[in-house]
């Protein structure tokens, strides 16, 4: 702007002056390019590193043709297998993920998921019919996820404080319906568990991938496309953005964060089930922790700590970290190190994210 | 994430001095009111809860909850959770026994440690435990990262390097004569333990240095206001810092003291003390939002959980029910605090 009126009795100055910004803000460009690049791809980068490393430490020598032989991390039967133990924070996160984006959190996920587990089963286990467990369950995740929403939205309590305390809550529901002496709601002598709890989450239908891996699949899908397409995401990005401002463009933002909690309790109900087939016994310690991963997910996923922006998308693929992560280092290390390494994947996640999210804010 | 979602007006002065009672007093005074009521409940319900020793072990049975809840009250007060605590206290007390365990005494690896004298090991696991601390600290004031998440990692980490150092498991064996005297050697006659002093002491320091000290009044500044506190030259992330590291020193001494009162090294040791802490100060009359609260009203909070779960059980309830006591009696203290505090401002 100033060169231009400053510069005017030399043309030659002008155009001198103006190609010098021209460069320079393509550079600018560049690197706000490259750095956009990096924080739109890294993750996928850190799938695949992984993935590798675990794929060739096991190997006696390095050849590609053993990659995918029986026993080793990409095998068929491996892989299956880590994508039927991922259904429910397939499930799970991505509506954890839209919650986030709008700047609020549920620390209650895991506890909603383990009592969903022991309803669900208690309810198979008595002679209810699948899809009549299936929708009462369901609909007790509604209910969860509406008290969350209720607690944070209404009575206004800090949304970490409020779920925690249904932390607690959900737990101990869950614990006091399993029976004295029992450590989960399972089969005995007098009361048979139906073979059939184990369909849902372990008979393969297509791709050796059970029903809930397909369910999960399109639960992605569509909220994938909730985000990307519809008010209820924009919605989201703009409460997390500026609560106050999207108050004042006409958002309802109790509505629209409830509305997200109560999303969030439902698809901890639908992992809660899925877990509880898998396992083919309802335990209520099954979701603990549950809420960690789906925080590492969605950080390594790129969402902002504080919300307003973020992608389902991509809290998939950081979900797919955490197994292969979790996975792979079964194979290596002794089972008491998991809790140290999902601590460190945690911090890491949170440097990283920091890193990258954080700087493209700035510029 | 950590919305500010209801705004109270702080009072900076002193309240007795002052004549007029502050809200944080009022606030206790409320507490303690609540208290008397549940204990009065609790002895109807339950045979013989009236009784001294009874009241004297509703004190002394829950030293732990309470150290933990002095470092955990100054964090929340400045608007921050510390979440790692529980994780810190199994860490510190595998690491003390892990230190002065003898050194290449036998086949079995759990029993094989150090070899260090039991002073040097509890202040190496002392250091350790500051350790987890500074990386809280670093991670929340540096990087600005919200604090329950970093610690709910530091608390995966410290459980899990405590689990890595155990194998899962436990180390109890080849400990020198000195490492059970902390946790067991009492006043005679009496229930009272050191820890129990201990808890006294700190409570103490705790309160004196809450109201008399700038520094404590500036962590009030900083939970009202962050922005205003930094603006008006206190430097925030110094104030963190220390914060975290105190908070994490008090819960290496619990991880010592009942590592000793157990002479075993347990890497399940303390799992949900950090909720109980939390819920403790909350029921106490601190609050997240605004720098609001005091060590005093945490102590209250403290009694009145031991009275409600203690009744439970006196109750013969099933040890599953205290997670859903421990979520109503939380809920209510939140809800009717707020209420109090809004009819009295009128």
């Amino acid at each position: 702007m100033n060169d231009k009126t400053v510069g005017i009795s030399s043309e030659e100055h002008i155009t001198v002056t103006n190609t010098k910004k021209e460069s320079l803000r393509i550079q600018l460009d560049q690197s706000a390019t490259v750095r956009s690049n990096i924080k739109r791809y890294y993750i996928y980068v850190v799938l695949v590193l992984i993935v590798f490393v675990f794929s060739v430490v096991k190997l006696d020598k390095f050849s590609f043709s053993e990659f995918f032989d029986r026993g080793h991390f990409l095998s068929p039967d491996s892989v299956i297998n880590m994508l039927r133990s991922a259904v429910p924070i397939l499930t799970l996160s991505g509506a954890f993920t839209l919650l986030m984006i709008s700047g609020y959190i549920d620390l209650s996920v895991g506890s909603a998921m383990s009592l969903s587990a022991v309803v669900f089963s208690l309810m198979i286990l008595n002679g209810f019919s699948f899809p009549f467990a299936f929708i009462i369950t369901l609909t007790l995740g509604i209910v969860m996820g509406f008290l969350n929403g209720y607690l944070v939205m209404k009575l206004r309590i800090t949304p970490v404080i409020a779920t925690l305390v249904t932390l607690s809550l959900f737990k101990g529901v869950a614990l006091l319906i399993v029976p004295d002496g029992l450590s989960a709601i399972k089969g005995s002598a007098d009361k048979v568990m139906p073979a059939w709890i184990n369909d849902y989450a372990r008979k393969d239908v297509l791709f050796g991938l059970p029903w809930a891996f397909w369910v999960a699949v399109l639960v992605i899908v569509v909220l994938v496309v909730v985000q990307r397409r519809t008010l209820l995401g924009k919605y989201a990005a703009a409460i997390g953005g500026n609560r106050l401002a999207a108050e004042l463009s006409g958002i309802n933002a109790v509505r629209m964060v409830w509305l997200l909690y109560i999303i969030v309790g439902f698809f901890a109900a639908l992992a809660g089930m899925a877990r509880a087939s898998y396992m083919s016994l309802g335990d209520p310690l099954s979701g603990d922790q549950m809420e960690l991963a789906c925080i590492i997910a969605v950080l390594l996923g790129g969402t902002a700590f504080s919300g307003g922006e973020g992608s389902v998308a991509k809290t998939m693929v950081g979900a797919l970290i955490i197994i292969s992560v979790t996975t792979g280092l079964m194979t290596v290390i002794p089972a008491y190190w998991q809790t140290v390494a999902m601590g460190s994947v945690l911090l890491a996640a949170v440097a990283l994210n920091h890193l990258l999210v954080r700087d493209k804010v700035k510029a | 994430m950590e919305t500010k979602q209801v705004e109270k007006p702080v009072q900076l002065q002193t309240s007795l001095l002052g004549g007029k009672l502050s809200d944080e007093s009022f606030i206790t005074l409320f507490m303690v009111g609540v208290l008397l009521l549940v204990f009065a409940i609790a002895c109807l319900v339950v045979p013989n809860f009236y009784k001294p020793q009874n009241i004297l072990n509703l004190i002394t049975n829950n030293w732990f909850v309470i150290i933990l809840g002095i470092g955990v009250t100054f964090v929340l007060i400045t608007g921050n959770f510390d979440m790692s605590v529980g994780g810190n206290i199994a860490l510190t007390g595998v690491l003390s026994v892990y230190f002065c365990q003898g050194f290449n005494v036998s086949q079995n690896a759990l029993a094989n440690g150090l070899g260090l004298p039991y002073v040097v090991a509890v202040g190496l696991a002392l250091l350790c435990a500051m350790g987890v601390g500074a990386v809280n600290a670093f991670f929340i004031a540096k990087l600005k990262v919200p604090s329950i998440i970093v610690t709910l990692g530091t608390m995966m980490l410290a459980r899990g390097a405590a689990q890595v150092i155990t194998q899962g498991a436990q180390r109890n064996t080849s400990l020198p004569d000195a490492f059970g005297f902390l946790g067991s050697w009492g006043i005679p006659g009496t229930s009272i333990r050191i820890s129990v002093l201990v808890m006294i002491a700190l409570i103490i320091i705790a309160f004196v240095f809450e109201k008399k000290t700038v520094f404590a009044r500036r962590i009030y500044l900083i939970g009202a206001n962050p922005e205003a506190a930094r603006l008006s030259g206190i430097n925030v992330s110094k104030y963190l810092t220390v914060l975290y590291i105190i908070s994490a020193l008090l819960a290496g001494i619990t991880g010592i003291l009942l590592a000793s009162e157990f002479k075993a090294g347990v890497s399940s040791r303390a799992m949900g003390y950090e909720f109980d802490a939390l819920v403790i100060a909350l029921l106490g009359g601190v609050s997240i939002a605004g720098g609001f609260g005091s060590v005093l009203g945490m102590f209250v909070g403290a009694i009145i959980l031991s009275v409600v779960t203690s009744a439970a059980t006196g109750m013969l309830l099933s040890p599953d029910w205290q997670f859903i006591l421990k979520a109503v009696v939380t809920f209510i203290a939140i809800v009717s605090q707020r209420f109090a505090l809004e009819r009295r401002k009128g």
